[in-house]
């Protein structure tokens, strides 16, 4: 019973001797390849989009301070239940909040912003793991530039001044907030074709 | 508090899609995560992040909440009764989505876990291991049993 190795490859386990067991079980087995099959497509689907919105956890204000609650899950239940369906109403339908699916091909996405009295910029976003990239500055004008591959999909981002102050890309309309009392601007990048 | 701000944006999406696997429910999965990264935030803001914390707490919120509802000691039946829950719920969740996560409902404790945290958190087996207090070989056999009874489930659901 090799089955198991199905769910190593799946989950990125293997080691190298597993590798190639793995790889000649497919050739030699034609009914673990098309289990292997199967559970792989099950799989996109564990892993697909699937909220139409991922609640925020907390709530973090300017002053950086916030509230804890106790766990009383039926109070709660109700007041995450009336928030949620004020949101549902109130906030213009935010888009997915799940990671894009990847498209086959990606293409550079400049970014730019004009920061002339910053003196680092970088950019975070979905695309990033939220983990600042360094932009660099066009010969000291405060235009701030970073060129990315992004595959086709939907992304939020944020730039953030001199390590401490994030701030949406002005130039870009559709924003939401975060949950840290931020905004973070929403691009959708398309396939070329 | 910048690098809890990237933990969290990194972790709340993983954190979230496991804890409705586990519960079959929206709300209360919120609920849960919103606990999970506070009591977080209290007790470790100033450690360096880790994500296997971060799913051990979620883990055994939903573990007590469990218990607190049904002291049988199942943890399987989340499912909220009241038809605006269940209206809540078909708003937030998407359709095809909503199959798979009764099925999750219908598979043992144990597998629903680890397979829920295979699948959600990304962490190695390793890591799994730890979180569920068992071994990594058990975590194997445990996870592939799981998506083998998983497929057995929606396939007699689609029938």
């Amino acid at each position: 019973m090799k089955d198991y190795l199905i769910s190593m490859f799946i989950d990125n386990e293997l080691d190298l001797d597993e590798k190639m067991m793995f790889v000649e079980t497919v050739h030699g087995d034609r009914r673990f390849k098309d289990e292997t099959v199967s559970l792989i497509g099950q799989e996109k689907l564990l892993r697909a989009d699937m909220a139409t919105r991922v609640p925020a956890a907390v709530q973090i204000g300017a002053a950086k301070t916030f509230t804890l609650h106790g766990f009383r899950p039926l109070a709660a239940f109700s007041a995450v239940l009336a928030l949620a369906t004020a949101l549902f109403f109130l906030y213009p339908r935010p888009a997915k909040h799940l990671a894009p699916i990847a498209a086959r091909h990606s293409m550079p996405y400049r970014f730019v912003v004009y920061l002339p009295h910053a003196h680092r910029t970088q950019i975070t976003g979905s695309f990033t793991g939220w983990r600042p990239l360094p932009m660099r500055e066009i010969a000291q004008t405060g235009y701030w530039v970073l060129t990315l591959n992004l595959s086709a999909g939907e992304y939020r981002y944020s730039y953030l001044v001199d390590s401490a102050k994030h701030i949406a890309d002005p130039t870009i309309a559709t924003r939401e907030k975060d949950d840290f009392g931020g905004e973070n601007s929403i691009i959708e990048v398309k396939n070329a074709t | 508090m910048k690098r809890f701000r990237f933990f969290y944006n990194e972790y709340r999406e993983r954190l979230f899609a496991y804890l409705l696997k586990m519960t079959g429910d929206y709300h209360l999965s919120a609920d849960i995560m919103q606990e999970s990264f506070t009591r977080y935030m209290e007790r470790y803001k100033n450690r360096s992040h880790s994500a296997s914390l971060l799913f051990a707490i979620g883990r055994n919120l939903v573990i007590d909440h469990a218990r607190r509802r049904n002291t049988r000691a199942s943890y399987g039946d989340f499912t909220l009764n009241s038809p605006q829950a269940d209206q809540e719920q078909a708003l937030m969740v998407r359709e095809r989505y909503r199959q798979v996560l009764a099925g999750m409902q219908q598979l043992p404790q144990k597998e629903r876990d680890t397979l829920a945290l295979v699948v959600s958190s990304d962490l190695p087996y390793a890591k799994i291991a730890e979180i569920t207090g068992t071994s990594e070989a058990n975590v194997k056999v445990m996870v592939h049993r799981a998506r083998v009874k998983l497929r057995r489930i929606l396939q007699a659901g689609e029938s």
